[in-house]
């Protein structure tokens, strides 16, 4: 399969959390943010929000839902859950290969 | 100014994103992290609208980031101690635009360490976040004007430069104090930040020994450098700790 993501440039990384925060279901912009930076202890602004989204709409892997007061729900398509279970499949193995190299247990 | 920023997007992209975008925006305060970012955000959309960049489809953009704060901070406190050291009578042979060189380098890699690294602080002390911001820019284009004063006219426009440099210190106290109260990044890094600016103004003054302004300039550099070490870490961090 194309692996889509890396293609993102800078955008990469925030896209991946994305995806990540949009896995268990729609969730609008702001709604997002939150959830990156509750779960990576890291800000994310809105302009790299946004400029994320786009990329990910583009590429058909997020859509729009219709907005709720003004803000717009976003959820994974299947292109999008095929394309990030591929994603951590590829961290995950990275992962594991990095602790057994480095004689640590593995999860 | 929420406004104004949006004002920065291509009309076609205000058009798809330019109402759920505002509405974001008036969820919280905004800090210069996020100003940054927006404007960086814009200058991408406008990048890809005109289909400049290595690869038009998908070019790389621009974000604001920990990252590019913390490694900001690394460069510009060590600028700044230079500029000091370099200044002094010790080194009496060096080229006096040296240290005005540095100072004005390190100055300006500090404006981008304070926009990388105020994210969080912003969001609870706001008004704090800005003056850390705002004092050190004002401060940087008067010491600028100062140090092009000196080499062009004489002694004349050092103060004008001194006041700059002062006025750079007070922002980052400003900083220090946000940065220790919303607890976050390094509070034993804001503290020696804090601690070294505090001497670095009494020291400015004329107050201090030279002992005392040597420990307070390495306070200075090591608080900065615990904060963008810090800040690093995080961003390194982020897609580890992620639960996936």
């Amino acid at each position: 399969m194309e692996r889509r993501i890396p293609e993102f440039g800078r955008f990469a990384e925030p896209s991946l959390l994305i995806l990540v925060s949009l896995s268990d279901g729609p969730k609008h912009g702001y709604a997002i943010m939150q959830d990156v930076e509750s779960g990576t202890g890291r800000p994310m602004g809105a302009g790299t929000l946004y400029a994320a989204l786009a990329r990910l709409e583009e590429r058909g892997l997020i859509e729009p839902l219709p907005p709720v007061d003004r803000r717009r729900p976003y959820r994974l398509t299947a292109v999008g859950a095929s394309d990030l279970a591929e994603q951590l499949r590829g961290l995950s193995q990275l992962a594991q290969q990095g602790l057994r190299q480095l004689g640590e247990p593995q999860p | 100014m929420k406004a104004l920023l949006i004002r920065l997007y291509p009309t076609h992209w205000r058009a798809r994103y330019g109402d759920e975008f505002l509405a974001i925006l008036e969820e919280r305060a905004l800090g210069p992290f996020d100003v940054t970012d927006i404007i960086l955000g814009a200058l991408d959309a406008q990048f890809r609208l005109r289909r400049l960049g290595p690869d038009p489809s998908h070019g790389r953009g621009f974000t604001m980031s920990l990252r590019i704060g913390g490694a900001a901070a690394m460069i510009g406190a060590p600028l700044w101690s230079a500029a000091f050291v370099i200044g002094s009578d010790t080194f009496a042979g060096v080229d006096p635009r040296a240290p005005f060189l540095l100072m004005i380098a390190g100055s300006l890699a500090l404006i981008v360490a304070l926009a990388g690294l105020s994210a969080f602080q912003a969001r609870v002390h706001p008004v704090l976040s800005w003056l850390a911001f705002a004092l050190p820019a004002i401060g940087t284009v008067l010491s600028l004007v100062g140090a092009a004063g000196t080499a062009l006219s004489g002694d004349g426009y050092f103060e004008l430069f001194f006041f700059g440099v002062l006025t750079s210190l007070v922002g980052s106290l400003f900083f220090a104090i946000a940065t220790y109260r919303t607890a976050v990044l390094s509070r034993p890094g804001a503290l020696l930040l804090g601690v070294g600016t505090i001497v670095g103004l009494v020291a400015g003054n004329g107050v201090a020994t030279e002992l005392l302004t040597v420990a307070g300039l390495i306070c200075f550099t090591l608080g900065w450098l615990m904060l963008g070490v810090r800040a690093i870490r995080i961003d390194g961090t982020a897609v580890a700790r992620r639960p996936a």
